[in-house]
């Protein structure tokens, strides 16, 4: 039990190696949920949709460490495993 | 490509009316000297400063320390490309180069202004913590400067570093002329084919993430710093100083690099020993996972073609620099070249692993040393009777602050000071060993 956790990482094998359960791929270390190259509303939307997902994932049930990607569409929930 | 290197041993350094070298002695016409650096109107003061191994004499802070090297038959000049020089392919003719010393930057200015990245390092020419570095044994002669306070971050790196590298050529020009006491040819001469083929993939930190510029100033590669794929390097470029320029740690500076031992064994051993095939230069600091996949797969390949069996592999940088070194390591032991890794280990406390990813296929590792000095227990360095450069160093003890990153206290340079917190003996040039 205990409470759920799920982790933005851009270098998200750091994070499923030492053991996190629920592990959702951020864009780049220096901008993990944003990416200024983007319009700002563009920017905007491609953030909720990384926060978004990490917080789907928080419902979800995973055997082990998991990595979910945002940008595979409607793929949140099917979740890849990493090992 | 062939280089023959002619070696000037220095083992004093003194002031004087001209600039030559005779019979070990050097002598250093300062007004000469400190007017060629002064002629950049960037620089708004320098002045110079020996330090003689022994002395009760603190160097802070160090940016770099350079060995003196020039060009004397070939194209090309000695450290081609950082702070403008000539980009012309080295490593071909001959080179002349004053051993036993080092010119020693000593600025105030930051590597850049981001954040994260502090200069850190100061230099004991005796005592215990003197002790742990190369730099210790070296006559240096200290450029002590400053630049124009108005300029951006990045130029002040150039206009110092460059200023350095003037006093490095102004000694080298005393010895362009002369013949060398000790003379020793550098060639990657084909050899028996039953020898092993190795290779040396020598991981060096980019600035770019850290900084948001393409063009800060780090260790270069022919000037450039920036995130690039893996370059194929000669050795005799990097003899002659094709791989130069400081970063944040005390081990990679330009002498270090221009003296890796890593790199000088391996050449020298190469037709004895095994045939050495050259560097892979890997840039690191790359920001995606898939970035740092790329680049490991794209290093075992250039590995590969060359005919690589084996693979010797260093990094000079920490964090998630990890993954890009180690999925190299990883992607040439799955194509069947064997590896070895130097590296520093990562504090084990509160159950964290020694290293970052530990991979299966990184199995034959030579540790050299911890990251952190307080997990070394490296002691408080004693007071000193003389400093060169600033008067005080910024400390808060037991953390990475330094010289620009916010303080407890600002102590005096010549009191007790407590070590940087980093120690990464990045190419073994340390003998210290542990108990266990």
């Amino acid at each position: 039990m205990g409470i759920p956790v799920g982790m933005i990482s851009a270098i998200y094998n750091f994070a499923l190696t030492t053991g996190a359960n629920r592990v959702i791929r951020g864009a780049r270390i220096e901008h993990v949920c944003g990416d200024p190259t983007l319009s700002p509303e563009k920017d905007y939307a491609f953030g909720m949709r990384i926060v978004t997902t990490a917080l789907q994932t928080l419902t979800i049930a995973v055997p082990g460490p998991t990595l979910f990607d945002p940008m595979a569409p409607g793929k949140a929930e099917e979740a890849a495993h990493a090992s | 490509m062939r280089l023959e290197m002619g070696t000037f041993p220095v083992t004093d350094i003194a002031l004087g009316r001209t600039t030559r070298y005779d019979a070990g002695r050097l002598t250093v016409d300062r007004e000469a000297v400190l007017a060629a650096v002064r002629q950049d109107p960037r620089i708004a003061t320098a002045e110079l400063e020996i330090a003689r191994p022994g002395e009760s004499v603190r160097i802070w802070p160090v940016r770099d320390v350079i060995e003196p090297r020039v060009k004397v038959e070939g194209p090309g000049v000695c450290y081609p490309g950082i702070c403008g020089r000539d980009i012309a392919t080295v490593g071909k003719g001959r080179t002349h180069r004053l051993t036993g010393m080092g010119v020693v930057e000593v600025s105030s200015v930051n590597w850049h202004d981001a954040g994260g990245d502090y200069v850190e390092t100061y230099l004991d020419m005796s005592g215990p913590y003197g002790e742990m570095y190369p730099y210790r044994k070296l006559v240096n002669l200290c450029l002590v400067v400053e630049p124009d306070a108005t300029l951006s971050e990045e130029v002040k790196n150039y206009a110092v570093h460059k200023a350095a590298l003037t006093v490095s050529d102004q000694l080298g020009e005393a010895v362009r002329a002369l013949t060398p006491p000790e003379r020793e040819v550098f060639e990657l001469t084909p050899v028996d084919p039953a020898l092993p083929r190795v290779v040396y993939i020598w991981c060096v930190h980019s600035p770019q993430a850290m900084s948001g510029s393409p063009t800060a100033f780090c260790t270069a590669t022919y000037g450039l710093t920036q995130l690039t794929p893996p370059w194929y390097l000669h050795p005799n470029e990097i003899l002659d100083g094709a791989l130069t320029g400081p970063y944040r740690t005390a081990f990679a500076m330009s002498w270090t690099v221009a003296n890796n031992p890593l790199l000088s064994d391996l050449y020298r051993r190469h037709g004895r020993d095994w045939n050495f095939l050259g560097v892979i230069s890997l840039r690191t600091e790359w920001t995606t996972q898939t970035e740092k996949q790329l680049m490991a797969n794209q290093t075992a390949k250039l590995a590969q073609q060359l005919g690589a069996q084996g693979a010797v592999v260093t990094w000079d940088a920490g964090g998630n620099e990890f993954i890009e070194v180690v999925r190299s390591i990883q992607a040439c032991e799955r194509l069947g070249i064997k590896t070895v890794f130097l590296t520093s280990e990562d504090d084990a406390t509160d159950g964290a692993p020694t290293m970052l990813e530990p991979l299966p296929e990184a199995d034959a590792i030579v540790s050299t040393s911890f990251f952190k000095n307080v997990t070394l227990a490296v002691p408080e360095a004693p007071a000193v009777a003389r400093v060169i450069g600033l008067p005080t160093k910024t400390v808060r003890r037991g953390s990475t602050v330094g010289l620009h990153g916010g303080a407890d206290a600002a102590l005096p340079t010549s009191g007790p000071l407590p070590p940087p917190w980093r120690y990464d003996d990045h190419y073994g040039f340390n003998s210290l060993s542990c108990i266990e």
